[in-house]
């Protein structure tokens, strides 16, 4: 193997590292070790003096490999990389050894944390020996986006990008647009009308040529990699009768939304048997025609609302849906202005109005005189026909434990407030768009605190409550930054792609095509004409499953070569 | 001047003797070979002892094919002595290549073997508590066997082999082409695998192939197979993809998963954990219960993708 020229360069993070690292024997250790032109230990390494130190060695000592003894490469392995190439290296001749999170900050024997750190570098060394050059791909992105759901956020993002002056695909599975906003009467806290909010975006869409609105309609397969994707999309039409197109998009946005908690699964609710016990959504609709009944026409005098029904329960969903809290309140302010003498009773295991205006609005509520009533979330109220003699249809006995009491009180009409779950459906569209989903069915993010609209397919965003639960305005943010997300790339025209990734070596691939169905990411494509498979470097995430899948060893990591890491273990044990 | 003869030997260390009947299995050619060689040694088919090989000077061979694994001192003496009259040494066939089918001995120690074989055994004299030693006194006169190794080896563990013949047994068309080659004197580098393809047995497999996502294996005879089509995708476990071509996909055109018997493909520190690697990505199920009831459906896995290779694997030979 060729003598190369290796730099090494041991951070002490101030104290970070050097508290339970002797950084200078970490540095003396490596110093004899073959190939080793330079060792030298700063304070911080990514300081800009630090990087410069980086980038000086190199040429001072043409260095042909650099090494970094500092924190994880999750951390700084882009900022020495960029210092690698300041320096005249290609940046993948850098290799990084954590001897921070994987040393200092979990061990407090001093001795045995610096023979940690020697070894990890010692490892680093040995597998950095190994590093090829390594070029970034670039790849061409096409404008078009596909939008995936017709509600609030599908039609704010498709709306977004649109008048950016891009055209938009937007499928929209049922006849009309709106979503379960289309279904909502007033929005809280500002009590605004969901009419209002929607006519308006959908009138926008519908006359904006650059969106080609596709309703009735669903996707059928997504093929491709971010900036070149093919969508098929299947529209239904009247009699059964039903058409394809494919049409090329750059970026796709799913928007699918949520679907509501069937109340009937909370059995003795009563829901579906008890004819005044209703769902929110049920209640909503009397809100938007206008006629607050019960089923044989009478004007509720008191009316009772239960929340979490279906949410912060072991037994059907663990979280919050975030949203009935706020619709409860805006029920109560309805219900009295509709009948200022009805008793509203809201009954309630914690009141989470986090949001903005939100505290305000509960303020308001309590001052119209709603009862409040707090339970334990695994004590639920109970529901029972009143007798002749009373002067209401049912009975709630409740567990009040701000007062410790067991109290009874009289409802004609009950609104269960269901919360959000995945859609039924959302297996499905996860499985098309390659992107996945928690234990509840809601897709994931990238990250949930620093990439939350992106996924891990490149190219397919997130929007809204297929997410997870949360109010229109969080939904709408999302639309927005996905739409920004996604024109900054039509910006840039050209995609680039990391230059690591897997490839298939052509001359030992076999075409046994073990490979094929693994890949997470649908990168990898078999050429039925040479019966060899291929990997889509766009598509590819570097993640190793095909190359360890490969019986034939004709997969190659690169940048994580058998050799790199073979190499690296020894580091370790030697 | 008419060319000199070629020098050749033949021998078998651990072996089923297949080996030897695949150089006969080149039927006439063998006779061509007999007429442009001087077999000097091969005891299935010339007379020789011992004493003939020791006698001969270094390098007075031109070829050794030496099938069979390392199994007692005997293999090791006369691998050694071959190294050292022959000038091209090849190991011929999986056994030697690999350590074979007589590999899987490592599986259990010496002591399991010899206890089976002379002391629990059906077929043994009941009450017998003999066990051969190498060095035992009969009528006083002493007696000297061959000593039964702790393990076994490859042949390339014991000396320096040039070339490497895979196959169990070499297929006979391969044979010819190293013959040939050796004739014609038109040798790949030192240390080559020949006679065998770079590339996978899938290659060469006309069975269609498409995705794979298997949720029940099966034994061939379980299940009616579709003779078109991939193997393992039908849950009938197959090497093919793991393993060197070359041997003409004798197994699946028999309608068998094909056994390893060429080896791994050049680069694969080993040949069962990149079986078994593969096998894994390609379990059809999330659920970590279902998984355990599909691989539960591979009977004695390890003899399966380690039967030609274990001497050759990293997991070498039991320790117990």
């Amino acid at each position: 193997m060729e003598r190369q020229r290796i730099g090494v360069f041991v951070c002490s993070c101030g104290t970070n590292i050097a508290h339970h690292v002797d950084v200078d024997a970490v540095c003396e250790s490596v110093q004899g070790m073959p190939d080793v032109a330079i060792a030298s230990s700063y304070r911080y390494m990514c300081s800009n003096p630090g990087q410069e130190m980086i980038a000086r060695g190199i040429q001072e000592h043409q260095l042909t490999r650099v090494v970094i003894a500092a924190c994880s490469p999750r951390m700084h392995e882009k900022t020495f990389r960029g210092a690698c190439k300041r320096g005249g290296l290609n940046p993948y001749l850098c290799e990084m050894a954590n001897i921070r999170e994987q040393c200092s900050w979990v061990h407090s024997d001093r001795l045995a944390a610096t023979e940690k750190a020697k070894a990890l570098t010692s490892a680093a060394i040995r597998r950095v020996r190994h590093h090829e050059p390594l070029e970034s791909l670039t790849a061409e992105m096409c404008p078009n986006t596909l939008v995936i759901g017709g509600g609030i956020a599908g039609l704010t993002a498709a709306l977004e990008l649109a008048d950016a002056a891009h055209d938009v695909f937007l499928v929209e599975k049922t006849e009309r647009l709106g979503g379960n906003l289309a279904r909502v009467d007033l929005t809280a806290p500002h009590l605004d009308s969901a009419r209002d909010l929607l006519t308006e975006r959908i009138t926008r869409v519908r006359d904006n040529p650059r969106i080609k609105l596709l309703l009735n309609s669903e996707l059928r397969n997504l093929v491709g990699y971010v900036g070149n994707f093919s969508a098929t999309v299947r529209t239904n039409g009247a009699s059964g009768a039903h058409e394809e197109k494919t049409v090329d998009v750059g970026n796709v946005i799913v928007a699918t939304g949520y679907q509501e908690f069937d109340a009937g699964r909370v059995t003795h609710y009563g829901h579906g048997k008890l004819p005044n016990v209703v769902t929110s959504f049920e209640f909503e609709r009397m809100l938007r025609t206008g006629r607050i009944e019960t089923r044989d026409g009478r004007l509720p005098q008191y009316v009772a609302i239960i929340h979490c029904v279906g949410s912060r329960n072991k037994e059907f969903h663990a979280y919050c849906s975030r949203v009935c809290c706020m619709t409860a309140l805006k029920y109560s302010h309805e219900l009295k202005s509709a009948n200022p003498s009805c008793y509203v009773s809201d009954i309630y295991v914690d009141m989470h109005a986090f949001g903005k205006g939100c505290e305000d609005f509960y303020k308001t509520t309590s001052e119209v005189k709603t009862l409040f009533l707090m339970f334990d979330k695994n004590e639920r109220p109970v529901i029972r026909k009143a007798a002749p003699s009373d002067d209401c249809d049912m009975l709630i006995e409740v567990n009040e434990t701000l007062s410790g009491e067991r109290i009874e009180i009289p409802a004609d009409m009950v609104i269960l407030m269901v919360g959000m779950e995945a859609r039924s459906d959302s297996g499905e569209v996860a499985r098309l768009v390659n992107i996945s989903q928690d234990r509840d069915g809601w897709f994931m993010e990238s990250h949930p605190k620093l990439d939350p609209v992106a996924t891990t397919t490149d190219g397919i965003y997130i929007v809204g409550t297929c997410a997870a639960p949360k109010d229109i305005p969080d939904s709408v943010a999302q639309a927005r930054a996905a739409a920004a997300r996604i024109l900054g790339k039509i910006a840039k025209g050209k995609i680039e792609i990391d230059g690591v990734f897997a490839e298939v070596q052509d001359e030992r691939c076999s075409g046994c095509r073990m490979c094929n169905e693994l890949c997470p990411y649908s990168a990898i494509e078999f050429n039925l004409d040479t019966r060899r498979s291929h990997v889509i470097p766009a598509a590819c995430k570097a993640c190793g499953a095909c190359v360890a899948a490969c019986p034939s060893g004709a997969i190659k990591g690169r940048h994580f070569t058998v050799e790199q890491l073979h190499a690296q273990i020894e580091g370790v044990l030697l | 001047m008419a060319a000199r003869k070629l020098q050749i030997a033949l021998y078998w260390g651990a072996a089923c003797g297949g080996c030897d009947v695949a150089v006969l299995d080149t039927n006439e050619f063998i006779l061509d070979v007999a007429a442009a060689a001087d077999i000097r040694f091969w005891p299935i088919a010339v007379d020789g002892k011992y004493h003939d090989l020791e006698a001969m000077a270094d390098s007075e061979l031109d070829l050794a094919l030496f099938n069979g694994a390392i199994r007692n001192s005997e293999n090791e003496h006369v691998a050694k002595l071959l190294r050292q009259k022959s000038k091209l040494l090849v190991a011929f066939g999986s056994c030697a290549h690999m350590g074979g089918i007589p590999g899987l001995a490592n599986l259990v120690t010496k002591d399991e073997i010899l206890a089976t074989a002379y002391l629990s055994n059906a077929s043994i004299e009941p009450g017998n508590q003999t066990i051969p030693q190498a060095r035992t006194a009969v009528d006083g006169m002493p007696l000297e066997i061959p000593s039964f190794y702790r393990r076994v080896y490859r042949l390339c563990d014991v000396v320096d082999v040039d070339y490497f013949v895979p196959g169990c047994p070499p297929a006979p068309d391969q044979v010819k082409a190293v013959l040939l080659a050796v004739v014609k004197g038109e040798l790949p580098p030192l240390g080559s695998v020949v006679g065998a393809s770079e590339r996978a047995l899938c290659d060469d497999c006309q069975r269609t192939k498409s995705e794979k996502m298997v949720r029940h294996f099966h034994r061939p005879f379980e299940i009616l197979q579709d003779p078109s089509r991939c193997l393992l995708e039908q849950g009938i476990l197959c090497m093919g993809s793991a393993t060197r071509s070359g041997c003409g996909v004798r197994c699946p055109n028999s309608n068998q998963g094909c056994r390893g018997c060429y080896g791994p493909l050049p680069g694969v520190a080993d040949h069962g954990a990149s079986f078994l690697s593969a096998l894994a990505s390609i379990v059809d199920s999330k659920d970590p219960k279902e998984i355990d009831q599909i691989l539960a459906g591979l009977p004695d896995f390890i003899s399966f993708a380690y039967r030609f290779g274990l001497p050759a694997s990293t997991l070498q030979r039991s320790y117990r």
